[in-house]
């Protein structure tokens, strides 16, 4: 980050043109219910992505439990093919892209000095939109045919053919997608227009940047999601062709579309994550980030370089050899920016004063491991092999590697590295490593062998296979259930922390930490910066 | 939150909700050739 720092925070009542909604702590279930206050919502987002993570995490094991053995034990491949789309729509729309949510609540007010965000009520009414769809796609496990089968893309004609499953998840997907929509705008308008005097641009902590093109990425690419599946639906019940051949639609156009709108939603379920670790590593090397203009222009040249390469999901669908190549080489040189972020990150722990507190080992994991996914992505980029690993193990394991080791472990280190802010209390040390190791070890169990299992040929989103699978399956059934345990561990520092147990945190715990979040006691009181700071 | 924060916020989110219900219908009514078109499948 750059020299940024708060050279005067008032938290005194100013008394010129405030809202009075936030002169009052409100308290009671009307605190929740009506929140406008970034923090109480921030808290709702991360709370609604850990029971959603709980959720789509069962839903894995039931898949991992069906998987132990080869043939049919627990489950009928129908049932099999709902918990697997179902895990993949509950993860994605309902934890992970939630979660970010939740950290751009409480922490982009706090880093930029304003005091909430730019639509407080709009802020409201995106984060109770989260439950309904939750609760929603849940039930749809519940009307006549069950859950949606068709994978987490809802591929054309499969999702043409569902049952009223698919509706709810196309109603989910729309709420969600609103939802995301207004977050997006609200953290865009946050950030260009309430930053504290003093704050620009080029002074932002890197996870704002990384934020803020990323609500430009929701902007951009939701409303095409929006549209591919109001086409789905109107397909469906209106007797539009869009996607049905018989009159005279193309299924294949599905995809293009989806994919449009899917590419670009992995750098927005990693972007943010970019953020997070960009925080981390500085503190805990502490040394100023290196290349902090190069960071932002990097993160920049992602999102854009993330329209123009969808096509490269679907090289197996048939396509001209001219716009294989395309795709191909136009993803291989998105490694190039995030090799310039990787680089940064090593940079700056070269010769650092380093510790490896639980925030630290989380990020520097994340950067292991994620940059283990990049590598196997930048293999699937290579037409030729593409089409021979396409819908097996090989990409499961590559976007667990990105989502799980990547994401996740990102949202991991950002929740230890905040939770003193958050509680007021410090997390315990030894919980914390205890969770990083157990899951970095078991993490790699389950979806290390993967990679040989796709090798070899074993198709994803089948429920039963061929005997020559059955250790590595094992393997990783044993790995999928030591993870889930050790998310236990995680909720348990956690809510040590928010029950007052462990040790008081001072406003600044971390030595090497810089920004205006640390210049407001621990926990962060309920009104933050009424009056802006002067940045610097 | 001063007046003028908040008539400069209303404006940019008013703006950024239009960009939002342009690309949806943008999608619908003439995105999908382009997209299928751009890889040179649909024949358009």
């Amino acid at each position: 980050m750059s020299s940024a720092t708060a050279g005067h925070v008032s938290p005194g009542h100013a008394d010129h043109g405030h809202d009075d909604h936030h002169h009052a702590t409100p308290t009671g279930w009307r605190r929740w219910l009506f929140a406008t206050n970034h923090k109480d919502i921030g808290t709702m987002y991360l709370i609604f992505s850990f029971v959603m993570l709980l959720e789509g995490g069962t839903l894995a094991l039931l898949l991992r439990t069906e998987l132990f053995e080869p043939g049919l034990q627990f489950f009928r491949p129908e049932l099999f093919n709902q918990f697997t789309t179902m895990h993949g729509l509950i993860m994605v729309f309902g934890a992970i892209m939630p979660a970010f949510v939740g950290f751009a609540n409480w922490m982009v007010p706090l880093q930029i000095g304003a005091s909430d965000m730019a639509f407080a009520r709009m802020n409201n009414f995106s984060f109770w939109l989260l439950p309904v769809g939750g609760i929603m796609l849940t039930a749809s496990f519940f009307v006549p045919g069950g859950a949606t089968a068709a994978g987490w893309t809802l591929y054309a004609p499969l999702s043409l053919q569902m049952g009223p499953g698919m509706d709810l998840a196309i109603f989910t997907m729309h709420i969600l997608g609103a939802s995301s929509i207004m977050g997006a705008i609200n953290i865009i308008v946050t950030i260009l227009n309430m930053r504290a005097p003093g704050m620009t641009l080029m002074k932002m902590p890197l996870f704002c940047w990384t934020w803020l093109i990323t609500a430009f990425l929701l902007i951009a690419v939701l409303p095409v999601l929006a549209a591919a599946i109001t086409m789905l639906l109107t397909d469906r019940h209106f007797g539009t062709g869009f996607f049905n051949a018989a009159m005279g639609g193309d299924p294949v156009l599905y995809q293009h579309v989806f994919w449009f709108f899917g590419h670009p939603e992995v750098y927005i379920m990693i972007l943010p994550a970019f953020g997070i670790v960009s925080a981390i590593v500085p503190a805990f090397a502490r040394k100023k980030l290196f290349g902090y203009a190069s960071m932002v222009y990097a993160t920049a040249s992602i999102a854009v370089l993330s329209f123009i390469v969808w096509a490269h999901h679907m090289f197996s669908t048939g396509m001209p050899v001219t716009a294989q190549l395309y795709f191909m080489y136009a993803t291989m040189l998105i490694s190039i920016p995030t090799g310039v972020k990787v680089f940064n990150w090593i940079a700056t722990m070269w010769k650092g004063s380093m510790t490896f507190e639980t925030p630290m080992l989380f990020a520097v994991g994340f950067i292991f491991v994620f940059t283990m996914g990049g590598f196997t992505g930048l293999i699937l980029s290579v037409a030729p092999i593409d089409i021979q690993v396409h819908d097996t193990y090989y990409v499961v394991a590559h976007f667990h590697y990105v989502l799980v080791a990547g994401s996740l472990f990102a949202l991991f280190a950002g929740t230890y590295y905040w939770l003193p802010k958050w509680t007021g209390y410090m997390y315990s040390e030894k919980l914390g490593k205890l969770h990083f190791w157990s899951s970095l070890i078991s993490f790699n169990v389950t979806f290390f062998p993967m990679h040989f299992m796709g090798l070899a040929g074993m198709p994803r989103r089948y429920a039963d296979y061929a005997a020559q699978f059955t250790t590595f399956h094992q393997i990783a059934t044993i790995g999928a259930f030591w993870f889930g345990l050790s998310q236990l561990i995680f909720l348990y520092a956690v809510l040590r922390c928010y029950a007052g147990r462990g040790e008081r945190a001072p406003a600044k715990p971390w030595e090497g930490a810089e920004g205006l979040e640390w210049t407001v006691p621990s926990p962060a009181p309920f009104h933050t910066f009424e009056t802006p700071p002067e940045v610097k | 939150m001063t007046p003028e924060q908040k008539r400069r916020n209303r404006t940019a989110g008013l703006v950024l909700f239009a960009v939002v219900a342009a690309i949806f219908a943008w999608v619908i009514f003439r995105g999908s050739d382009f997209l299928g078109g751009v890889a040179g499948l649909t024949g358009r």
